[in-house]
């Protein structure tokens, strides 16, 4: 009864004092001098702070890739004893890191993390499964470089826009461009021969004639020191763009990008 | 519910490997060695606080965007594998708000710096993003490791400008710290207070991580042998 009392005691002193605070509202309430309060610094405003976040766009057009670590084997299903399908070097016959284009990931029946890859062998077109470990981390490109041999042309597409077209020269009869899914693996510049023009791309595909042609064989996209020959059957299977249009693709297109020769 | 330990937390992880090599067996035992370690060090080479530079500022500052980085990449790719599509909606809602909290903090810190910006460093996270398990438990590992490293620079910037700015983001580290415990079924809160890592073991656990990577040479300048 008496605990009953002393709240509804507390409850009217409060309402009279919230009353007499409601009803001065033109004047800010004093603080005694005393009260700590008072004494305080302005707040200090912040250096910086952080925009709004921005949730990651859904990204049709991405590609992975990633460096190879480790010589190591690449096999028919992700598993220690399954067949072999080749090896992959830690570098490339141009002296650059060897890279490979990711396809698929998945947890081997070892229970270790296996990676599908594209493999820069003969016959192209050939994958294969690495263990994660032998490979290192990700990168992502979201172009597409799209080789037309009957048109004679070259599409470079960012996020599925076409942002690049030229004319190039193909394969001959004898010794075609090859067919199918490849990607760039290297970038060579400021060496001495004309006939490459002055910037050069490794590719993954291999001419599948010329297969003791020196460093494998491996067909290049590059400029040229006879651009009146564009476009046309003219090459061994390179891919040929004029000195300003291998410039120019030189700026757009990076390593790891996916290629389609069709 | 239990109480959360380096151990439990990134069991067959990165970080465990790392810190064991680092420090010794579990967290505790580590974070012990770490503050008896880190109090010698502040004594032996902390500036006294007029003689520091602005440089030291930038230093810092620089240390906390190559972390951000660290951390914006490592959500980022496990959302851009598709790692984050195979986990529950809490899960995905979680790492995605993660991901685009570690951007907006790299963006606005890169800005702050400018020039002086150092640049994103090469990242292989060796598998770490490429499971849902795997990923997540990092992830703990890796935003507890963010709220020491925070609590140990924020008093050591000289403008005070900076300073609250790092408070800010010191708070949402530790929420996401509490959220990441909280997908992985630890105690949100693992202890009464948290420990202050200095600089250097920071750098310490990041590198037994092996986690930066090398730069890749990807452009030669030799004669090209393409079959032309």
């Amino acid at each position: 009864m008496r605990g009953i009392l002393l709240v509804i005691g507390l409850l009217a002193i409060g309402g009279v004092a919230g009353a007499a605070v409601a009803l001065d509202f033109d004047e800010p309430p004093v603080r005694p001098p005393t009260w700590p309060g008072a004494l305080l610094p302005e707040p200090v405003e912040p250096a910086f702070t952080p925009g709004r976040p921005r949730p990651l766009a859904r990204e049709e057009f991405l590609f992975h890739w990633a460096s190879v670590r480790q010589r190591v084997l690449a096999r028919t299903i992700p598993a220690e004893d399954a067949p072999t399908v080749g090896y992959l070097e830690t570098m490339t016959p141009e002296a650059t890191t060897n890279v490979v284009s990711v396809l698929r990931r998945d947890t081997g029946s070892d229970g270790e993390l296996w990676v599908k890859v594209r493999l820069a062998a003969l016959p192209n077109g050939m994958t294969g499964w690495v263990p994660r470990d032998a490979l290192g981390g990700y990168g992502t490109v979201r172009t597409q470089l799209i080789v037309d041999l009957d048109g004679m042309t070259a599409t470079l597409l960012r996020n599925g826009r076409t942002i690049f077209r030229a004319a190039v020269g193909v394969g001959t009869s004898a010794y075609p461009t090859p067919t199918g899914k490849f990607y760039i693996r290297n970038k060579l510049r400021r060496y001495s021969s004309p006939f490459y023009g002055p910037l050069a791309f490794g590719t993954s595909a291999r001419s599948e004639v010329l297969t003791d042609w020196p460093a494998g064989g491996f067909v290049g996209i590059h400029g040229t020191n006879e651009p009146e020959l564009i476009p046309g059957p003219i090459s061994h299977g390179c891919i040929r763009l004029s000195n300003a249009d291998i410039l120019e693709l030189g700026r757009l297109m990076p390593v790891g990008t996916s290629v389609t020769i069709k | 519910m239990f109480d959360l330990t380096l151990e439990q937390v990134d069991q067959d992880g990165a970080f465990l490997d790392a810190v064991e090599g680092a420090f010794g067996r579990s967290r505790a035992e580590f974070l012990s060695k770490a503050l008896v370690t880190g109090g010698v060090l502040l004594g032996a080479l902390a500036l006294p606080r007029r003689a520091r530079s602005q440089e030291d500022d930038l230093s810092i500052l620089n240390f906390d965007l190559a972390f951000e980085y660290l951390q914006a990449t490592f959500y980022t790719e496990a959302e851009q594998l598709g790692t984050v599509d195979a986990m529950t909606a809490e899960q995905a809602l979680w790492a995605r708000t993660l991901g685009s909290h570690e951007r907006a903090h790299v963006k606005i810190i890169k800005s702050v710096l400018g020039k002086a910006a150092v640049k994103r460093p090469a990242f292989n996270f060796g598998g770490a993003t490429d499971t849902p398990e795997s990923f997540t438990k990092t992830a703990v590992a890796m935003e507890d490791l963010t709220v020491s490293l925070l609590v140990g620079q924020a008093d050591r910037f000289q403008s005070p400008d900076l300073v609250a700015a790092v408070f800010t983001l010191i708070t949402t580290e530790a929420r996401h710290a509490t959220w990441a415990r909280r997908i992985e079924g630890f105690t949100p809160i693992g202890k009464a207070f948290d420990d202050p890592m200095t600089l250097a073991e920071v750098d310490k656990v990041v590198a037994t991580t092996n986690f930066v990577d090398s730069k890749l040479k990807t452009v030669a300048e030799g004669d090209p042998r393409f079959t032309g």
